[in-house]
């Protein structure tokens, strides 16, 4: 009767790759797999919405 | 604050010709690192032709100093000089750095630069990342030291993909 490990299980999500410094190296090479202006309108896009999130919420006490 | 359009910013400069180099944290940006910024940065190039030139686009992106209340605009001598002009633009934020890392022009970064092309065919110079990462260290802030694992990770896959 063999184990099951959890490698074995194909929906066990994947590790991330999180390297000593504590940055997710996938992140990065999720980046690099873009165009520059990709790149930038990734950033517009989340600044975007961090945005939207702060005005929606103006002068709303954040404890 | 509105979010800056970077994209849609460095493509009217490069339309209008103008001389400027992507520094900061949106060259770290354009080279891949998964970071954040608000700001827009680039140092352009201090001839009178060429403030010319960016005057012309800053005037049809309806600039004006983001800290001044009389919303006064950029002027052809400000940008000559070497301290930086904080400006809002209709398309977000931008700041038109005379120079930056203890002085350093247009012509001083030109060396370490390269060309990235945008969708549109226009070409923008930005600073290297290994270059970048060197005017962090120098700089030394809190800021600049939180970004620099990050921009060394980018700088590190890079390398390991070349």
């Amino acid at each position: 009767m063999s184990r099951e490990t959890p490698d074995a299980d194909p929906d066990r999500p994947a590790e991330p790759d999180i390297d000593d410094q504590g940055i997710d190296r996938a992140q990065i090479r999720d980046m690099l797999a873009l165009t520059p202006e990709e790149r930038l309108k990734r950033l517009e896009g989340f600044v975007t919405g961090i945005l939207e999130i702060r005005a929606l919420n103006a002068g709303r006490a954040i404890r | 604050m509105p979010a800056a359009q970077s994209a849609d910013i460095l493509r009217r400069l490069a339309a209008g010709e103008v001389e400027f180099i992507v520094v900061g944290m949106t060259a770290g940006v354009l080279h891949g690192a998964p970071v954040s910024t608000f700001d827009l940065d680039i140092v352009h190039r201090r001839t009178a032709e060429n403030i010319d030139r960016l005057l012309r686009v800053l005037a049809a992106l309806d600039a004006v100093y983001r800290k001044d209340p009389r919303n006064l605009r950029p002027t052809a001598s400000y940008l000559a000089s070497p301290g930086h002009q904080l400006l809002r633009t209709s398309l977000g934020d931008l700041d038109c750095l005379g120079t930056i890392d203890d002085n350093k022009s247009y012509e001083d970064l030109l060396p370490r630069t390269i060309e990235l092309a945008l969708a549109d065919g226009h070409k923008l110079r930005v600073l290297e990342l290994a270059a970048l990462i060197e005017a962090k260290e120098r700089a030394a802030r809190p800021k600049d030291l939180a970004a620099l694992p990050y921009l060394r990770a980018t700088l590190d896959e890079i390398r390991r993909r070349s």
